[in-house]
């Protein structure tokens, strides 16, 4: 892209840059180069703070954790978890945002308000009232629907079970993101194919689907990126259970750290989710760049 | 007006970070000069003797922290009657939640004398602890004289915290379904056999749809595979009291028998209430395995119900040892703190030794099996169903010792995959017994089976 | 004509829907903040409060300082919600409108904040800020937050689009940056601003681990630590729970009211343009 380079820098200008500059740089040192660094290390040691325990392992901790099946569940999981997640946050976005947004819909601020409500409600206490929801004996869902399903013990539903509360409570990110996409489309784009004759589904395909690419990728990225590194909704609903079949990548770095002490297996663990989404950061990038 | 919002957020930050450090300070000089050392007051306590009339740190005033994760109240009154004899001394209780209260105490002891002196400990996490904590300068035959359990806790000829009573676990039943079902206390079984007879009397179905669960263990699959099986003479740790042995025939047995109950007997299911204390609580299983802590768990969520307790039946009439207990412990002293919180610490801690009566309100508050033996056959604690229960053979219980949480987190998870994932019994078992063998080599853990009196006969 | 009418029916029913599956489990968390402990867990559900109870509100006050904490959080939300946006403009100004070296690198390490997965950066931060002395002070909950990869990336994008010349006629004018920083690009960004107030609150408020791990004082602990105190070792406290629940979602809510208005739009701004 072309830009105008001006000559003339005033005082001021350079000032500020500086400022910005300097700052950034130190900060990003301080909290995170330096705690990277330090984690780096530690993952090459037997790593416990808490009673002062710092040794040397080589390698130990990197085979440790390939040779863990519970490593394993959990990737499988994570991987389920975020594409399934994911694809419904996109899905759900889209088609609630296109609803709101077409002439058709009346009250368009208050579905936007109740659709995000559940986005601006801390996550610990909707996990833990979701919790009392899966109950069999008592929760609402059960109830409401007659069933008789202990969906939080069950080595197939529990995952799912933790899935459709996530759905909930971030669908009405995405609505947002893509109801704002929606709403920059200029109108006569829309214009001019409904005079070309084309019907809604090809105006949706040909015209409003290729703008909303940058939103798409948004949308797609932050969620990858925020998905992987979820595990309050499996620690407060399943505590990876039952067994070991709700475990998510990011629970076991908590659990090993947090409940366990093993911060230089942790930190591993941790080393390997973060070259993880480095990677899917990257794939996501090129494949939806690449589509249009 | 954002440079406004701005400015005065910035200075409010610095207030509170500037009154943050100015607080720690105001602190410490509260509390009042002490010049009184003769107080005319009794001197209390059997072997461990406390006698008040001393002047501490000289009178001078000092203050230290004492951290809890509960029962603030019930402490709070070693606290406040202790600082009543001694009115230069400020005890501060600090509450914090159990969650993460393993990850911030240890933290926080590393900071000395700006950190706890005085802290509640929980034995499962000593290996995380012990390394700040100061002995008890109270001589080890007396504490042995006094406390039943203290030999077990012994290290190098030094006690570093004890318990003050013990809970395990007995069997809680609902009276009224008991009634219901034409049972009377003569059916209160003594074997695992009558049992589960028992529990098949008290299981109902209606149109083959479970209805009242005669026994329910779902959730408590772990507590019961690190009790039960030493009642078939096999215990928990190998020899070497390092290593875990999950495939014992006392742990196979167990899990076979914890199977059969919902497989075979169908006295109960995985699906029936989630929670075994929650189902009993709502009136809809007749009998759970419980430890001493249910009762008060009863008393805060299930007034109505109406229960009785008994002891956990066993395989023969004579078992190695019915179950396991676990202690709660005495408070833990940290060593880092300064000279002058430590004097104080120490004699707090001996006051709180030869405290017999806020002993007993504690294990009147917890349900718990005293530990100190001149309150054994006091009435009151005798009086609680969950203590009576266990009182008559208390001297076969067993401690396996300060176990780290690991055996019991992945005796949870094993329970599970046999239950609701249907993975094989000693495969489960045996998977779950590498993983914790592997945790452990990394902790300094070392089993007192072996200090049980019956332990290689 | 006629197909459009059943086309708006069917949308509206599909909102309708959608909305009432959304609602629900707050409407359910509501009701049952007014119920007894028993009655929640009781077998015969029904929704509205059989024996309506406010002791689940009243009994948070006495049983721990529930004010003292839900005024430490709004604080230490506000604060850092404020430093999160002007840093982020700040940076946002000066990463788009202006060209110097190492920019678009720098520019990289801040879009690498958000993909750092937190575990890997939490025990050592701890380290660093207990040997600083920085425990049990509100700076060590605000300083590792009030760089925010994710407004710096969004108000790049929202100020880089503001028109140049702008800035030029207050340059020639005479205007110094710093004026034009306040006076032209902060206004000029109030959508986005809006956005990253609501999206930068919610983050603070429910934040539960860090302030766990750096406060040590009573007076000084936040609620989203407070909460937890429900969920005792032995049971759980589930009537109390639902009402401080209740109430610690009310100021999210309310931040988020005040600010929607612009929210669609400031996401607009900042996100959406690739």
């Amino acid at each position: 892209m072309f830009k105008k380079k001006r000559p003339l820098q005033s005082k001021s200008e350079i000032v500020l840059r500086n400022i910005v500059v300097t700052f950034l740089v130190v900060y990003m040192g301080i909290f995170l180069i330096v705690p990277i660094i330090m984690a780096f290390l530690g993952s090459f040691h037997l790593w416990n703070p808490l009673n002062g325990t710092y040794e040397f392992l080589g390698l130990d901790n990197y085979i440790r954790m390939f040779q863990y099946p519970t490593f394993w569940t959990a990737m499988v999981n994570t991987l389920i978890f975020c594409a399934v997640v994911v694809l419904f946050r996109v899905l759900l976005g889209l088609g609630l945002a296109y609803a709101i947004t077409s002439k058709m819909t009346k009250h368009k601020t208050f579905f936007r308000t109740v659709f995000y409500m559940p986005t601006v409600t801390p996550l610990v206490a909707v996990a833990f009232v979701w919790k009392i929801m899966y109950n069999p004996q008592f929760g609402l869902i059960d109830q409401v629907f007659g069933l008789d399903i202990n969906w939080l013990y069950s080595s197939s539903l529990a995952l799912p079970a933790v899935m459709v509360m996530t759905i909930w409570k971030d669908f009405g990110y995405a609505v947002i993101l893509f109801m704002s996409g929606l709403l920059s489309v200029p109108s006569d784009y829309y214009e001019a194919s409904h005079i070309d004759g084309a019907n809604a589904w090809q105006t949706f395909r040909s015209i409003t689907l290729p703008l909303l690419k940058p939103t798409m990728i948004f949308v797609v990225i932050t969620s990858i990126i925020s998905y992987l590194q979820a595990y309050v909704p499996v620690m407060v609903m399943t505590k990876g259970g039952p067994g070991t079949s709700t475990y998510l990548s990011s629970y076991l770095v908590y659990d090993q750290a947090f409940v366990k002490y093993n911060f230089g297996y942790a930190s591993a663990i941790a080393f390997f989710i973060l070259i993880l989404t480095a990677v899917l950061t990257v794939i996501s990038f090129k494949v939806t760049g690449e589509k249009a | 007006m954002w440079k406004k919002l701005l400015a005065a957020g910035m200075a409010a930050a610095m207030l509170m970070s500037v009154t943050g450090c100015g607080n720690d300070q105001e602190i410490s000089h509260s509390g009042v000069t002490d010049t009184n050392p003769n107080k005319g007051l009794e001197v209390i306590g059997d072997n461990v003797t406390y006698d008040p009339n001393h002047l501490i740190n000289d009178g001078e005033p000092v203050t230290l922290d004492w951290w809890l994760w509960d029962a603030a109240d019930v402490f709070g009154k070693f606290a406040e009657a202790y600082e009543e004899i001694h009115p230069n001394v400020t005890i501060n209780i600090i509450n914090n939640p159990w969650d993460g209260f393993w990850t911030k105490l240890p933290l926080a002891l590393q900071k000395g004398e700006k950190g706890p002196t005085l802290f509640n400990v929980h034995n499962s996490y000593q290996h995380l602890l012990l390394t700040y904590m100061a002995p008890y300068d109270i001589a080890t035959e007396d504490l042995e004289a006094d406390f039943f359990t203290a030999k077990s806790h012994e290290i190098d000829g030094k006690i570093y915290y004890t318990d003050y009573g013990i809970m395990t676990g007995a069997i809680y039943y609902n009276t009224d379904m008991w009634e219901a079902a034409g049972l009377t206390d003569a059916d209160i079984p003594k074997t695992w056999d009558e049992f589960r007879e028992v529990a098949k009397k008290l299981t109902i179905r209606e149109d083959g749809k479970l209805v009242q669960a005669g026994f329910n263990y779902n959730g408590d699959y772990q507590v019961f595979m690190l009790g039960i099986p030493y009642q078939y003479g096999t215990t928990t740790f190998e020899k070497d009291m390092k290593t875990v042995n999950f495939t014992t025939e006392g742990m196979l047995k167990t899990a076979q028998m914890l199977q059969d109950f919902y497989d075979v007997d169908q006295v109960g299911d995985k699906d029936f209430g989630s929670d075994a204390a929650q189902s009993f609580g709502q009136g809809q299983s007749a009998m759970v395995y419980k430890w001493g802590n249910y009762k008060g768990t009863l008393e805060t969520n299930y007034p109505d119900i109406n229960y009785g307790t008994f002891e956990v039946p066993a395989v023969d009439g004579d078992p190695f040892a019915y179950d396991r207990y676990n202690g709660e412990s005495t408070p833990g002293i940290n060593k880092n703190a300064s000279p002058e919180q430590l004097e104080v610490a120490q004699d707090f801690i001996r006051f709180y030794m030869a405290n017999k009566d806020l002993q007993k309100e504690l294990c009147m508050y917890y349900n718990l099996f005293p530990a100190n033996n001149a309150l054994r056959d006091d009435a009151d604690i005798m009086g609680n169903p969950a203590v009576a229960a266990v009182a008559e053979h208390i001297e076969n219980y067993i401690w396996p010792g300060a176990m780290p949480s690991t055996l019991e987190d992945n005796l949870k998870i094993a329970g599970q995959d046999i239950m609701y994932n249907h993975k094989d019994i000693e495969e489960t078992l045996q998977n779950a017994q590498d993983i914790v063998n592997v945790d452990l080599a990394n902790i300094d853990f070392t089993s007192s089976e072996n200090l049980y009196y019956k332990y290689d006969k | 004509m006629n197909k459009q009418r059943v086309m708006s029916v069917a949308l509206f029913i599909v909102l309708i829907l959608a909305g009432i599956i959304t609602v629900v489990p707050f409407v359910w968390m509501v009701l049952s903040s007014f119920k007894t402990n028993a009655e929640i867990s009781s077998l015969h559900q029904t929704l509205i409060p059989q024996a309506f109870t406010l002791d689940n509100y009243t009994s948070l006050q006495s049983n721990f300082n529930f004010l003292r904490y839900f005024a430490n959080s709004v604080f230490i939300a506000v604060v850092v919600t404020v430093l999160v946006i002007y840093i982020s403009c700040l940076c946002g100004f000066v990463l788009s409108k202006y060209e110097f070296k190492g920019k678009n690198l720098i520019f990289g390490f801040v879009m690498m904040t958000m993909m750092i997965p937190w575990s890997v950066t939490i025990i050592s931060r701890y380290t660093m800020f207990m040997k600083a002395g920085l425990q049990d002070t509100y700076l060590s909950l605000i300083l590792p937050v009030m760089v925010s990869g994710f407004g710096i990336f969004m108000m790049k994008q929202d100020i880089g689009a503001l028109p140049d010349e702008l800035l030029e006629a207050a340059r020639i004018d005479g205007a110094n940056e710093f004026s034009i920083f306040h006076k032209i690009v902060l206004p000029m960004s109030k959508n986005s601003i809006s956005a990253i107030a609501i999206f930068q609150f919610l983050w603070v408020w429910e934040d539960y681990l860090w302030p766990y791990l750096m406060i040590d004082s009573e007076e000084k602990q936040l609620l989203a630590v407070g909460l937890t105190t429900f969920n005792g070792r032995y049971s759980t406290d589930y009537g109390g729970l639902f009402a401080a629940t209740t109430i610690s979602i009310i100021p999210v809510l309310i931040i988020y009211v005040i600010f929607q208005k612009r929210f669609v739009a400031g996401v607009a701004a900042g996100a959406v343009k690739g």
